[in-house]
């Protein structure tokens, strides 16, 4: 239990990657504050941190709110304690519909920056003087592969997570002074309701996929891109998270990792 | 909570580690944390005095170690390592390539690297690592399972003036590790680097001799504390980092925890190099 009394804040932590980094860290003591859009299913993973780790809440967050955002902190903070580890993992791939366009609009690229961008500034912001008073703090933002180099589709999603990447390091070198370490993940190729979707698109984009059903774009990624020849789940994702947020990472910070099976090496 | 963390966390209980240049700075560090955490340890090195008291702290913990002497520039001596490894353990499940030099004996005098200087520092450097993967390689495929770690250095990460020769190897050694990962991927195999920043280490006390020498500003300084200024003025986190925040690094990425991470280098350097 070598997180029990730290109190994690995971972003999106309803649903796919956030609700497995939630379930991961309660599975080693921490208490989990789940902020989400998705109230019925951000109840249930808060149910399911509570029976691991005892303690969970939700905080219904809309990122790209401010005023959510600021509330999401003073609730962790009466409810839970003040943050330990702040995880950044809400995101989404486009605007309403994006899955069966074929080329990213406007909206698209506003609403992309708005969540995985802004929002994650917003939520960063509002738990800053949290962690800066206590000089101590861990925070793990989710980008993505596809923001570590240039895509034939999706150039919104690519873009936003590449910023990610960016803002990350910006927002490390910023709060290295407070003891605060920021570092990335970079998921590879994970079967989510989210990639369920992406391969709609690609299906709809790539003649090579032409025809496929989304698993079978999916699978044909994994088997052509993936050196480990295998997909990556949410738990391997989790395990980087708990990894980043240990004593055992004090000295990393400013780092974004791929978690891919060497899909993407640097 | 130290030891609560210890007891969590015995990822390596019943596996076998090789660390090449176990027996002094950061291969030292993290032979000493992958036993702490359960695994069994041979420590690879030239220094068998300095190997042996590794070998006996390692044992005073409860499990097990011993020395192989290895000449990581010579692909006999890899083999024969690894060998040494199955016979005594019975098992290998992880190769941590470790050893390293700043260059041909004497280089501290130097203001400019000789050809022996790049040939050392190339030989152990790189090819150090390339002989001991390939001693073990056709092990790990052969059995579905291996974890490869190999410890490069921020100074790989981008050419900087002076010392090219040292950063120009550890370049190589990210590159070289990218390429093993590609060809034991499919094997079940990961192979990762760790990249430490400044960490006051036998290694790094030579290269501060070497900059005293070589720039005025660091003149009339002790090598602690050209150390001292230079973590000073370039880590964001205000700290040097330790031995055993690499062997930290390492323990993840040699891990079950990390299966799915193979051909990244990480930099554990409290934030001079982003990645």
């Amino acid at each position: 239990m070598i997180f029990k009394g730290q109190v994690a804040v995971v972003t999106g932590g309803a649903t796919g990657i956030g609700r497995a980094i939630a379930l991961k860290l309660a599975d080693k003591g921490a208490s989990v504050m789940i902020a989400d859009i998705n109230d019925e299913a951000a109840e249930k993973t808060a149910a399911e941190v509570k029976e691991i780790s005892g303690k969970s809440s939700v905080f219904i967050t809309d990122v790209t709110n401010l005023e959510a955002c600021d509330g999401l902190a003073t609730a962790t903070a009466e409810t839970l304690g003040p943050v330990d580890f702040l995880v950044n993992n809400a995101g989404i791939a486009g605007s309403s519909g994006w899955q069966s366009r074929s080329h990213s609009t406007e909206e698209d690229w506003k609403q992309t920056y708005q969540v995985n961008v802004i929002g994650m500034s917003n939520v960063t912001s509002a738990f800053r003087s949290q962690m800066t008073k206590r000089r101590g703090g861990r925070i793990v933002n989710l980008a993505s592969i596809a923001g570590r180099e240039g895509r034939p589709s999706l150039p919104h999603y690519s873009a936003s997570k590449a910023a990610v990447i960016s803002l990350t390091q910006s927002t490390a070198l910023e709060l290295a002074r407070f003891n605060i370490t920021v570092n990335a993940i970079c998921p590879g190729l994970l079967w989510t309701p989210m990639w369920e979707q992406v391969g709609d698109r690609y299906a709809q984009d790539n003649p090579a996929f032409d025809g496929m059903s989304p698993r079978e774009v999916f699978d044909t990624m994994v088997a052509e891109r993936i050196p480990m020849q295998k997909e990556q789940t949410p738990e391997d994702v989790a395990d980087t998270v708990a990894f980043f947020v240990s004593e055992d990472a004090k000295n990393i910070t400013g780092q974004a990792l791929n978690v891919d099976g060497g899909f993407f090496m640097r | 909570m130290a030891w609560l963390h210890v007891m969590e966390i015995m990822d390596f209980e019943g596996k076998t580690a090789v660390v090449t240049g176990g027996a002094r700075g950061i291969g030292r560090g993290i032979a000493l944390e992958l036993a702490q955490r359960g695994s069994n340890v041979l420590i690879a090195d030239t220094d068998e005095e300095a190997a042996r008291d590794v070998v006996a702290e390692i044992k005073a913990g409860g499990t097990q170690s011993s020395f192989c002497e290895t000449d990581v520039t010579q692909q006999w001596s890899t083999d024969d390592m690894v060998e040494v490894a199955l016979e005594e353990f019975g098992q290998l499940d992880v190769l941590v390539n470790n050893a390293g030099v700043g260059g041909a004996i004497g280089f501290t005098k130097r203001k400019t690297p000789t050809v022996e200087d790049w040939q050392a520092t190339f030989d152990v450097n790189v090819f150090g690592i390339v002989n001991a993967t390939q001693s073990v390689e056709s092990y790990m495929v052969e059995r579905g399972y291996g974890k490869i770690v190999n410890i490069a250095s921020i100074a790989g990460r981008g050419g900087r003036p002076g010392f090219a020769t040292y950063a120009a190897s550890k370049a190589a050694a990210v590159n070289v590790s990218q390429a093993w990962a590609f060809k034991l991927a499919p094997h079940g195999i990961n192979v990762n680097t760790v990249c430490p920043g400044l960490i006051w280490t036998p290694l790094w006390e030579k290269i501060a001799e070497w900059r005293r020498s070589t720039d005025q500003q660091n003149a009339g300084l002790t090598p602690r504390q050209v150390f001292q200024r230079t973590v000073a003025e370039m880590v964001p986190l205000g700290r040097e980092q330790t031995t055993e925040d690499v062997g930290k690094a390492v323990a993840f990425l040699a891990s079950d925890r990390a299966r799915s991470i193979t051909g990244q280098a990480l930099n554990v350097d409290g934030g001079i190099r982003q990645n």
